[in-house]
């Protein structure tokens, strides 16, 4: 019995937790992996590089800085043609992941 | 008379103008070129003939949409070193890059002479008998030292060091910068406290382990990793792809013979070649030097004249090679013809050549005793009919004794006396290049695939085994620690583009997976 409501605990809390954030943060890593990191890096960005790193930034301002570039509201050749790529989907997942990383 | 004044104005005037231009185009020439120096030519190579990268010369970029090669320039290119160059270089550079790679043929060998090492000889500690008695920081044993080439984002800049970890506490003890991409890392086998690092632009730095810090530096060369260090301590040999010759050196990095590497290849073809592995053995007072393309082996006697034994027709594109049998048998991969040949360096002979996989790129190789025979184990960077294999033979028999399939492409097998498996890392270019597997000792089989992250490669375990060591490259920017029995990760080392992990242990060991107790 004891086991029993053990486990429907577990059960609850993750798929509580899989619906607020898990899933998207794990597609999250994917595409910063494939997309961003090239540039950003994951933890951080080499010292001689002119791109700003992305982890532990604001969640609400990534998403809202990926969203201006594919808008072309703020303008970047590159940003622009790579954020063009992005559905709000990657873009709220790719914030999620990167918000969440501590820096390096 | 006016007429003939003019006329004399105007040849003077064109005759200026001519000369104005003829001077803009040569610096605007040597200009670019430095620009492909100083941002290309670490990878692919000071005479455009590919290194580590490929060649970039009007035959190899013969027909690419500029635009295409401008994008690639500016995003870099994914799953390899290529790093973004937008906002490092300006659009204009950039555009006069593509144009230049397109109408630049392959260059001849630029000239870099034994003058040249010598006035490149810098000196950062000139007293060194002023240096600490003893390590600066806590550490059991210098064995338990790690050294981990970091190449830097872009190859070069602050990013590119030789770091030294202490493989107990997996901390960073100390860091030496190196300008450009650090790429090999040998221990003195005579003298714990002294490590030589060598970088993709062929300079080679002296590091007193105990301090850490770079006590001298010398340039031998444009580009290439070939370095050895030779068992007595007292002699360093260095080979570069560009231009093609290799300089034996003194442990205070002075130059004392240079030596031209070219010979005739197996087809008959006198070629000059690149430098290929350079390796001192504890066997005797040698090294043991491969030339890519000429597919000789030199064995280079450590004294007067150093006088030079050459092996011929031992393969088609030699690139590196392990030691076995107390330090008198040479294991050398040969890519094209996809054999591994046993040299004996007593009788300076070639004893067999093996068929092993396909590509053979054997890395710093492993030999491992499984009961009572001692294996070779060989990482391909080819796929044998469909298969990926790493291929194991008997080291004594020289003798195929199985294929083992693996997921991908591999460069580089990592084994220890005390640790279950022989890790390889698998490189085939897509999600696979993430992973290392993990072969079983006994059963000959992967029993585990670990996702690095990043590029992961060259793995190593630490001089006790009791720690396996990755780089997570290209954008993973870590290596990571795994317990080499539980294969849990157990810690995480930041640093840029980490490429090549050099244990000091090796020269207790010789060849990864024998016995640190007993040289065999």
């Amino acid at each position: 019995m004891k086991e029993l409501l053990t486990s429907t605990v577990i059960l609850v809390i993750l798929t509580a937790a899989s619906t607020a954030q898990a899933a998207s943060i794990y597609a999250g890593k994917s595409t910063a992996a494939a997309v961003c990191s090239q540039c950003h890096g994951i933890r951080g960005t080499s010292a001689d590089a002119p791109f700003p790193p992305l982890a532990g930034r604001d969640e609400e301002y990534l998403e809202m800085a990926l969203k201006q570039y594919r808008d072309k509201t703020r303008v970047s050749d590159i940003m622009n043609n790579i954020a063009g790529s992005l559905t709000d989907r990657d873009i709220n997942n790719i914030a999620s992941y990167y918000s969440r990383l501590k820096i390096r | 008379m006016k007429k003939a004044i003019i006329k004399l104005n105007r040849s003077i005037l064109l005759g200026v103008s001519s000369f104005i231009l003829s001077i803009s185009c040569v610096q605007a020439s040597s200009d670019i070129h430095k620009l492909y120096e100083d941002n290309c030519a670490s990878c692919h190579g000071s005479d455009h003939g590919g290194y580590l990268a490929p060649a970039l010369n009007s035959e190899t970029l013969k027909g690419r949409s500029p635009t295409a090669l401008r994008t690639l320039i500016m995003t870099g290119s994914f799953e390899t070193l290529m790093p973004p160059f937008f906002g490092r270089l300006g659009d204009k550079d950039i555009r006069s890059l593509v144009k230049h790679l397109q109408s630049t043929p392959k260059l001849d060998n630029p000239p870099w002479t034994i003058e040249d090492m010598k006035a490149s000889l810098k000196v950062y500690v000139k007293d060194e008998s002023k240096l600490p008695a003893k390590p600066t920081y806590q550490i059991d044993s210098m064995d338990d030292l790690i050294g981990v080439a970091a190449r830097g984002k872009y190859g070069r800049g602050s990013g590119s060091k030789a770091v030294f970890i202490n493989s107990k506490t997996h901390k960073i003890v100390g860091e030496i910068e190196t300008g450009t991409a650090a790429h090999i890392i040998d221990f003195d086998p005579a003298n714990e406290r002294w490590a030589y690092v060598k970088t993709d632009t062929a300079e080679i730095f002296k590091v007193d382990l105990y301090s850490m810090k770079a006590v001298r530096s010398i340039k031998t060369g444009y580009n290439g990793p070939g370095m050895g260090v030779s068992r007595d301590g007292k002699y360093v040999m260095a080979g570069s792809f560009v231009p093609h010759n290799a300089v034996i050196l003194n442990a205070n990095l002075e130059p004392l013979k240079v030596i031209e590497l070219e010979g005739v290849d197996p087809d008959g073809k006198m070629v000059s070649s690149d430098s290929g592995m350079i390796i001192g053995t504890p066997y005797a007072d040698i090294f043991a030097i491969a030339l890519e393309n000429a597919g000789q082996v030199w064995v280079v006697d450590l004294k007067e004249g150093f006088p030079i034994t050459k092996i011929k027709n031992v393969g088609r594109h030699l690139h590196d090679a392990f030691l076995t049998h107390k330090g008198q048998k040479l294991m050398i991969a040969s890519y094209d013809d996809s054999v591994v040949i046993a040299i004996d360096l007593k009788d300076r002979k070639i004893i067999k050549k093996l068929k092993a996989g396909c590509v053979p790129h054997v890395g710093g190789g492993a030999a491992v005793k499984i009961d009572g025979r001692t294996l070779g184990f060989g990482t391909n960077f080819g796929t044998c009919e469909n298969n990926t294999v790493v291929s194991v033979w008997d080291l004594d028999k020289m003798e195929l004794v199985k294929q083992i399939p693996v997921s991908g492409g591999t460069e580089s097998p990592a084994a220890h006396a005390n640790a279950p498996y022989v890790a390889v890392d698998i490189i085939t270019k897509d999600r696979r290049a993430r992973t290392i597997q993990l072969i079983d000792k006994k059963s000959f089989k992967v029993v585990k695939t670990l996702d690095v992250g990043g590029h992961a490669y060259f793995p190593e375990y630490s001089a006790d085994g009791k720690f396996l060591y990755v780089s997570a490259g290209y954008a993973g920017d870590e290596v990571v620690v795994y317990d080499s029995h539980s294969l849990k990760k157990v810690a995480s080392v930041q640093m840029e583009s980490p490429a090549g992990i050099f244990s000091r242990g090796r020269v207790k060991y010789m060849t990864r997976g024998l016995s640190p107790d007993e040289m065999e």
